[in-house]
C-alpha cells in the first residue's frame, strides 16, 4: 500500500492498541545516476525508497519502530513494538510531540525540472569527454556521473501535527585520474543545480588540474608550522567535530563545552552559523526533524559561544528551549541533534593574505580517516593530510602522506584569520558544512 | 520470501532487452538495538528493511534497479525500468530456476528476535556496568546491544534460486575517563555469526566493559604521543586493519579491475615480505565477516591473497570477472537491497608467523607499541592510508614504556607491507563495519603481533 493508506493503518492501529501519543515519519526518496568509464556507460542506477518509522509516548516513555514494508499487517506490528519499546525504557526526561498549526518559513524554490534518463546519460559522457579533454595526463579510470533525486519527509503527529517538504535536485561528479608515468594520482569535484546550468568543462578542469597538482609530491618535513586549511580541509574538521556543540552531548559529559554558553570558546575570528536556509543549500528545510520551525541561528559570535543545538527533550531538561535541531540520522534512526547547514562566516582576507600571513607553514587541502583519527569527546585529532608546503607566504610544492595534530577546542582559539569566501560542497544532505580558508597559528606536523 | 515462478517472471522482464545476465536480489532484514547512556535504558529501537534489486550485465554494461515494493507488480516495474535502461533489443536469455540450498555453516541456538527486551537489557547492562563501576574516574559509558537477522533470496538468470540467513549480533561498550580536567574514551565491540548465545561462554559482557574502562582510563592518564618516524610494533586481533586498509582495498576487483589499484597487474609478483601470508575467508563458522553464499550467490570461499610475500588472488565480484577474465570469489558484497554489489573483504587476516612476542618488542629500541588499532581509511589509487592508535605505549630499549595518546599512522600500502618484517604466532580478529561504494558492511581483520620496520607517526 502507499504511504497514505499505510498512515491510516497506522492510525487505526495505533487505536486499537490505546496509543494516544504518537508520530508517523516518513521519508521516501527516488534516484538515478548514470556513470561513465572509458567512454561509455558503464552503470545505471535507478532507486525508489522508503521507510516509515513510528514513535509513540507510553508510561512517559518514548518508543521507536520502523519499517520499509507498507503492509496492514506491519502496522500493527510497528505500534505493538513500539509500545513494548517505550515499557522497557529507564529514562526520566519529559517526552514531546510538537503541536500541529505553527507557521513555517517556505524555502525559495527554485523551478526544477527533473532531467530525463537520456539528459543525465548525454550530461554523464560529455563530462567524461571533458575530462579526456582537460589535460594530457588525464588516464582511463576517470569516472564521470550524473544523477538526480526527489527526496520527501512527512511528519503526522497525533496532535494535529501534518507536515510534509520535498527536495529535488541534480548532480554532476568529476572524478579525475592522471599520472605522470611514475605515480598515479586523482580528484573529484562535485557540482549540483539544474543539468544545463553546469559547466562540465569547469568541473573537469577543476578536478584534472587537482589531481596533477599533486603528482610529485613529497612528504613534508616533520614540525610545528602555521597551517591554511582550504575550504573542503575545514569543512571536513567542522562536520568531524560538529557533535561538541550539541547539548545532548554536552549533558551526557561526551563534550568539552559543558557552562560554556555565553562564555569565549574560540578566538574572535571565529563565527559559526546554523542555517536550515542557506542559499546554496540544495535541500533547505523549513522544519526540524521533531517538527519544530527550522531557523537561522549564530552558535558562535566572534569567539562566544552564543548556544548549544537543542531539541525539543534536552532542551526541556536543561531548561532551555529548542533551537529546531532535531535530526534522525535516517528515518529509522532515534531523535538527536545536528545542524543543518553549518558554517564558519567569511573573515576579511583573500585565501593569498592568509598564505602571505603564514609565511612559512602548511596548506592543507585535504583530512583524512576523520572517522578514526578524530575524537570529539577529547576534541583530539591526528590526520592524514595532503597539500601544499607554504613558503615565503605563497603556495609551493605539493606534499603528502603526513599527518596534522592538535585538539579541536585549542584550534578554535588559536585561529588567526580567515578568508572572504565560503566554499559549499553540500550534494543534498539535510546536514552539511561549509567553510572559508583559515589559518591557524602553530600545529605539528609529522612527516619525514 | 519471493516465489520462484514470480522470479522467473521478474528476470526474464529484465532479461527482455538483451541482457547476457540478470539478477533479483530480495532483502527482508529486522534490525534490533538497545542503548544505555547516563545508567539507564534510553532507546529501543526495531528496523525492517525490506526490498528488492534488480541487475542486469549486457558486456562491461551494469544496469542496476531496486525498489520497496515487493508485490509482483513493483518488482516487474523494476525489472522494466532496468531493461529499458539497457537499450533496445530482444531477449537473448532464457531463464529457468533451480532450487539450490548451501547450507549453513554458522549455526544459530537463540535467534534475537524470539528473545523479549529484558533479556537483551540485562546483557547490556552487565557489560554497561562492569565498565561504569570500574573506577570513579569513568565519568559517562554508553553502551548498545545490536542484532541483525538479515534474510536475502538470490535468483540469477545462470540458474541460481537461493536464500540465506544471516544473524548478526555484536556488544559495543564505551567509556569516557577524566583525569585532570582531560578526557579520553575506551571501546570494546566484540560480535559474531550468531544468535544471542554469543554470552553463554564465549564473550562475557563483563569483560567488554572493563576492557573500555581500562583503556578509557590508561589513555586518559597518558601524554601526546610524540611525532616521527619510527618502528611499530601492532598488538594482534583489530591491529588487523593495517593489512585491511593498506592492501585489502587494493585488493578488490572494485580498484583492481579498474587499474585503480597499485596492485593492478601484480599477479605471481613479490609484493610484500617474505613473512606476509595474509587471507580473506568468508567460511570461518560463525565469524563476524562471515557469509554462506556472497551477494551475487556466490558460495564463500577461503582466498589466499599473498603468500610469503607473494601475491596470489584479488577479491572478485561478477562484474570484476568480466573485466578481469577471472573467476568470481565469493566476495561480492552489499549493505542492502538498495546499493549496487561490489567486491568486498569477508574476514581478513594476516596468518600466524614464527616470531615471539617478546622477541617483537625487545628489538625495538625506541619506537611505539600500537595496543590496540581504532579505524582508518585509504585511497586505493595511490594507496595512501591512514589510522588512529586507540591504545599505545613508547617502547623505550625493548620495553613498553608510558601510554601515549593521539597517535595515527600513515603511509602507502605497497611499501608498508614491505616493512612487516616480524610476524608473530597469536593470531585473533577484531570486529568493525566496512564502508565503501556498496554501503557498510561486517567484516573482521585480524593478525597476531608485527612489526612495522618503519612508518610515519603521526603525533604533536
Amino acid at each position: 500500500m502507499d504511504f497514505q493508506e499505510f498512515k491510516k493503518a497506522v492510525i487505526a492501529a495505533s487505536e486499537e492498541y490505546g496509543v494516544a501519543d504518537y508520530e508517523i515519519y516518513y521519508a521516501s526518496e527516488e534516484s538515478t545516476s548514470v556513470g561513465i568509464f572509458r567512454h561509455e556507460v558503464n552503470r545505471f542506477e535507478s532507486g525508489l525508497s522508503g521507510g516509515v518509522s513510528y514513535r509513540a509516548i507510553v508510561n512517559g516513555r518514548m518508543g521507536y519502530a520502523s519499517t520499509e514494508r507498507l503492509e496492514a499487517d506491519e502496522a500493527q506490528r510497528l505500534v505493538r513494538c513500539a509500545a513494548d519499546n517505550a515499557l522497557n525504557l529507564e529514562t526520566d526526561e519529559k517526552e514531546f510531540l510538537v503541536e500541529g498549526g505553527r507557521i513555517y518559513r517556505t524555502p525559495e524554490k527554485k523551478p526544477f525540472v527533473p532531467p530525463t534518463s537520456e539528459e543525465l546519460l548525454e550530461k554523464a559522457l560529455a563530462g567524461q569527454e571533458a575530462l579526456y579533454a582537460a589535460d594530457p595526463l588525464v588516464i582511463d579510470g576517470c569516472e564521470t556521473e550524473a544523477g538526480s533525486f526527489r527526496r520527501t519527509v512527512s511528519i503526522v503527529n497525533s496532535r494535529g501535527l501534518d507536515l510534509s517538504h520535498t527536495v529535488e535536485n541534480a548532480v554532476l561528479v568529476s572524478a579525475a585520474v592522471v599520472s605522470d608515468g611514475k605515480e598515479m594520482q586523482d580528484a573529484y569535484e562535485i557540482k549540483t543545480g539544474i543539468l544545463r546550468d553546469i559547466s562540465e568543462t569547469e568541473l573537469a578542469g577543476k578536478a584534472a588540474a587537482a589531481a596533477k597538482s599533486k603528482l610529485g609530491a613529497a612528504v613534508a618535513p616533520t614540525g610545528s608550522y602555521p597551517v591554511v586549511f582550504a575550504p573542503k580541509a575545514f569543512s571536513s574538521l567542522l562536520s568531524t567535530f560538529s557533535p561538541v556543540f550539541s547539548a545532548e552531548s554536552v549533558r551526557r559529559g561526551l563534550s568539552r563545552l559543558k557552562d560554556s554558553e555565553g562564555k569565549e570558546i574560540a578566538s574572535s575570528a571565529v563565527t559559526l552559523v546554523d542555517d536550515p536556509f542557506y542559499p546554496e543549500s540544495p535541500a533547505p528545510m523549513p522544519f526540524d526533524a521533531e517538527g519544530t520551525p527550522a531557523h537561522t541561528k549564530k552558535v558562535v559570535e566572534k569567539g562566544v559561544l552564543q548556544t548549544l543545538l537543542y531539541n525539543l527533550k534536552t532542551a526541556a531538561a536543561m531548561g532551555k528551549e529548542t533551537t529546531g535541531n532535531a535530526s534522525r540520522a535516517s528515518y529509522a534512526s532515534s531523535v538527536e541533534i545536528r545542524p543543518f547547514t553549518f558554517y564558519l562566516a567569511p573573515g576579511e582576507f583573500s585565501e593569498e593574505e592568509l598564505l602571505l600571513k603564514a609565511g612559512e607553514g602548511v596548506y592543507i587541502d585535504f583530512l583524512g580517516g576523520l572517522h578514526a583519527g578524530a575524537n570529539p569527546i577529547s576534541g583530539d585529532f591526528s590526520l592524514q593530510s595532503a597539500g601544499f608546503m607554504i613558503r615565503d607566504g605563497k603556495k609551493a610544492e605539493a606534499v603528502k602522506s603526513f599527518t596534522v595534530a592538535g585538539n579541536f577546542f585549542d584550534l578554535l582559539r588559536g585561529i588567526t584569520a580567515v578568508s572572504d569566501k565560503v566554499e559549499y560542497r553540500g550534494m543534498g544532505s539535510v546536514t552539511t558544512f561549509a567553510s572559508p580558508s583559515v589559518l591557524v597559528e602553530g600545529l605539528t606536523v609529522a612527516g619525514k | 520470501m519471493i516465489k520462484r515462478e514470480i522470479c522467473e517472471r521478474v528476470l526474464a522482464r529484465a532479461a527482455s532487452t538483451g541482457a547476457d545476465y540478470a539478477e533479483l536480489f530480495v532483502e527482508n532484514t529486522l534490525n534490533h538495538a538497545v542503548n544505555m547512556v547516563a545508567d539507564k535504558v534510553n532507546a529501543i529501537t526495531d528496523a525492517v528493511i525490506s526490498g528488492a534489486g534488480v541487475r542486469v550485465f549486457k558486456g562491461l554494461r551494469s544496469v542496476t534497479a531496486s525498489t520497496v515494493d515487493l508485490s509482483e507488480e513493483g518488482l516487474l516495474r523494476c525489472a522494466s525500468s532496468a531493461a529499458s535502461a539497457l537499450g533496445e533489443g530482444k531477449a537473448e536469455i532464457e531463464i529457468s530456476l533451480t532450487e539450490r540450498l548451501f547450507g549453513d555453516v554458522h549455526p544459530v541456538r537463540i535467534v534475537p528476535s524470539s528473545v523479549p527486551n529484558k533479556r537483551k537489557i540485562a546483557i547490556l547492562k552487565e557489560g554497561y556496568f562492569a565498565a561504569r563501576d570500574y573506577d570513579p574516574a569513568i565519568r559517562q559509558v554508553t553502551g548498545s546491544l545490536l542484532s541483525f537477522d538479515h534474510n536475502i533470496l538470490i535468483a540469477t538468470s545462470e540458474g541460481l534460486y537461493a536464500e540465506d540467513r544471516q544473524i548478526r549480533t555484536r556488544l559495543v561498550i564505551q567509556a569516557v575517563a577524566e583525569k585532570n580536567g582531560e578526557t579520553q574514551t575506551g571501546g570494546c565491540r566484540p560480535g559474531r555469526r550468531m544468535g544471542l548465545e554469543m554470552f553463554d561462554g564465549l564473550i562475557d559482557p563483563r569483560e567488554t566493559g572493563i576492557h573500555a574502562a581500562r583503556q578509557a582510563l590508561v589513555m586518559a592518564g597518558a601524554g601526546y604521543c610524540p611525532a616521527g618516524v619510527m618502528p611499530v610494533a601492532i598488538g594482534n586481533g583489530f591491529g588487523g586493519v593495517i593489512f585491511h586498509e593498506a592492501c585489502g582495498h587494493s585488493l578488490e576487483a572494485s580498484s583492481v579491475a579498474y587499474g585503480m589499484s597499485e596492485f593492478t597487474g601484480k599477479l605471481g609478483q613479490k609484493i610484500a615480505n617474505e613473512k606476509v601470508t595474509a587471507i580473506d575467508d568468508g567460511t570461518i563458522p560463525n565469524a563476524w565477516g562471515s557469509i554462506n553464499i556472497d551477494d551475487e550467490g556466490t558460495p564463500a570461499r577461503k582466498n589466499v591473497l599473498i603468500e610469503n610475500g607473494v601475491l596470489k588472488s584479488y577479491m572478485i565480484d561478477k562484474m570484476g570477472a568480466r573485466r578481469m577474465h577471472m573467476d568470481p570469489t565469493g566476495s561480492a558484497r552489499k549493505q542492502s537491497y538498495s546499493f549496487t554489489t561490489t567486491s568486498r573483504m569477508t574476514n581478513t587476516y594476516i596468518a600466524n608467523g614464527t616470531d615471539r612476542n617478546e622477541d617483537i618488542l625487545s628489538s625495538i629500541e625506541y619506537g611505539l607499541y600500537a595496543k590496540e588499532m581504532g579505524g582508518g581509511s585509504v585511497n586505493p589509487a595511490t594507496g595512501e592510508f591512514n589510522f588512529a592508535v586507540q591504545e599505545g605505549y613508547l617502547i623505550r630499549d625493548g620495553k613498553v614504556a608510558e601510554p601515549v595518546r593521539g597517535a595515527s599512522l600513515v603511509g602507502k600500502g605497497s611499501d608498508v607491507i614491505q616493512k612487516i618484517d616480524m610476524v608473530g604466532t597469536d593470531l585473533d580478529m577484531g570486529q568493525g563495519m566496512c564502508g565503501s561504494s556498496s554501503g557498510s558492511i561486517p567484516t573482521n581483520v585480524g593478525q597476531p603481533m608485527i612489526r612495522v620496520s618503519s612508518i610515519t607517526v603521526g603525533g604533536r
